[in-house]
């Protein structure tokens, strides 16, 4: 069985329709990436598969259970890292963790939240109120709020928005511990290199899923530019991203002592999903 | 009831860890009523100061809970805080119980301090039955006021939004409540809206047992009033704030 299973998921506010059509499954443990610039309903799909929003039409199934109608069963299952902090200011970091784990009837409740917080690298900061905190140790009392109760699945919206590369690196590597250990995530994120780390990937425009598949795959609606030095002069041409396009590129040369260089310079996932999102405007 | 005990303990710990917010909500009604005792005292000896009084601190204690109450409840929905909530399985009805038992301590402790400076320093001289009915009146009102808060700040998706219903709904009970002039004074229409202020009834009650020889029975129907006006208030909170966009 699937972690999460979405069909036809649509979100209409008044004539505006945010989310449109979605569909898309995610495997037990896999890092699922939902790509999408700002304003494509990433938070509107996200809020739709935690419960938190009443889709106009359409199916969403977490762990098979229904967002809405299976909420009380499902929430002991899910975890849910919003985009801002949502946090309570005023109180410790251990005070925040701590009430969200309760929520949950968390056995050992201290010791999980004394982990937790070794996890996320904050022990010697569980104490102090988080109005002392940064933006970037915010994010991570937020990531031990929703790691307290060890759900199955965890749902991230834009968790590395704001944080400087080192945290940043540190997330993913939770998040690969995390998968490993056979938690799903469903991410959500307008980083492409970030993006670049999931299993697969989503891209979302305007409510739309224009793509889904892995990373290298929709590398491959890339282009590759490569230009060959062959005794004295630069050739230059422009293949498809797939590897197969390369060595069939390559092929005419073969080994020849007159090949002095090869440059291949493939599109980065940007500006594969950048031309994605301009073939569906213009289409 | 476990999640409402959560709630309520949050909140509690909350209002400790604020000690601005805590002057705020005990001193500012403590100065307020004894700047009204230095402008009182400019007023003729005849003046009967007991009228205005224990009225004006139960004001204040009402204003107060109302706002302070309204502008946590929002900063919960600013602060991405209620929707966590929600997601992590709590309830409306055990948010809005457990914000009540929360500020029930801070409620029950304005009006026994808004109440104690106003009989002490007016030099109002009661029995343990009357004070202890103003107590209660004003306790009442002040549980009230917090259910008001709760209710109000559904309507609002900002602190600034919360603003606009002192004008709407707290001062317009001030001139229509009693607290300045008697209703019976006042057009008709004017009387009849009074009665839809939490501060009429609580004024009803006060100007009864502020009089020498009352009886329970003289201030039962306006007690019950309150009761109601808490109850019916809860329900609509719980009926107007969302779990689900």
């Amino acid at each position: 069985m699937n972690s999460i299973e979405v069909s036809g998921l649509t979100k209409r506010y008044g004539r505006v329709e945010a989310l449109g059509g979605a569909d898309l499954s995610v495997g037990r443990g896999e890092v699922f990436g939902l790509v999408g610039p700002n304003g494509a309903a990433k938070t509107t799909l996200i809020k739709g598969l935690v419960g938190a929003l009443r889709p106009s039409s359409g199916t969403a199934r977490v762990m098979g259970l229904n967002p809405l109608e299976d909420r009380a069963e499902l929430r002991q299952r899910i975890g849910y890292m919003p985009q801002g902090a949502a946090l309570y200011e005023d109180l410790s970091a251990g005070d925040n963790v701590g009430f969200f784990g309760a929520a949950h009837r968390t056995p050992d409740l201290k010791k999980k939240v004394d982990e937790v917080m070794h996890f996320t690298e904050l022990s010697g900061r569980a104490d102090d109120p988080v109005h002392t905190f940064s933006g970037g140790m915010k994010r991570r009392v937020s990531l031990a709020c929703v790691l307290v109760h060890r759900p199955e699945v965890i749902f991230l919206d834009e968790p590395t928005a704001a944080v400087d590369p080192q945290l940043r690196s540190r997330f993913w590597k939770t998040f690969r511990e995390l998968a490993r250990d056979g938690t799903t995530l469903f991410i959500s994120t307008h980083l492409m290199d970030e993006a670049m780390l999931c299993d697969r990937i989503a891209i979302l425009r305007s409510g739309m899923i224009i793509a889904s598949d892995t990373p290298r795959s929709i590398l491959e609606n890339g282009r590759t530019r490569l230009t060959v030095e062959q005794d004295g002069t630069e050739e230059e041409q422009t293949i498809g991203g797939h590897p197969e396009d390369l060595a069939a590129a390559l092929r005419p040369y073969g080994l020849q002592p007159g090949v002095t260089a090869i440059d291949v310079e493939t599109d980065s996932l940007e500006a594969v999903v950048l031309s994605l999102i301009e073939k569906e405007e213009i289409g | 009831m476990r999640r409402t005990v959560l709630v309520a303990r949050r909140v509690v710990r909350q209002l400790l860890r604020n000690p601005r917010f805590l002057v705020l909500s005990v001193a500012a009604p403590l100065v307020i009523v004894y700047l009204l005792k230095i402008f009182f005292d400019t007023l003729p000896e005849a003046f009967d100061v007991a009228r205005y009084a224990v009225p004006v601190a139960a004001f204040l204690v009402h204003f107060l809970a109302f706002l302070l109450c309204a502008i946590s409840l929002v900063q919960e929905r600013t602060m991405g805080t209620m929707e966590r909530m929600f997601v992590n399985g709590f309830r409306r009805t055990e948010i809005i119980a457990g914000y009540v038992l929360g500020f029930l301590g801070l409620a029950t402790f304005q009006a026994v301090a808004g109440l104690a400076e106003a009989i002490w320093l007016f030099e109002l001289d009661y029995d343990g039955e009357t004070l202890g009915m103003l107590f209660v009146v004003v306790w009442l009102l002040a549980i009230a006021s917090v259910m008001l808060g709760i209710f109000i700040s559904t309507f609002a998706r900002h602190e600034g939004q919360v603003f606009p219903f002192v004008p709407l709904i707290i001062l317009p009970s001030v001139f229509l409540s009693g607290l300045l002039v008697d209703v019976d004074e006042l057009p008709r229409w004017a009387d009849w809206l009074g009665h839809a202020f939490l501060l009429f009834w609580a004024n009803d009650v006060i100007q009864d047992v502020i009089e020498s020889g009352w009886t329970f029975e003289d201030v039962q129907g306006s007690l019950a009033v309150l009761v109601a006006y808490s109850v019916a208030l809860l329900v609509l909170a719980s009926l107007t704030l969302r779990e689900v966009e």
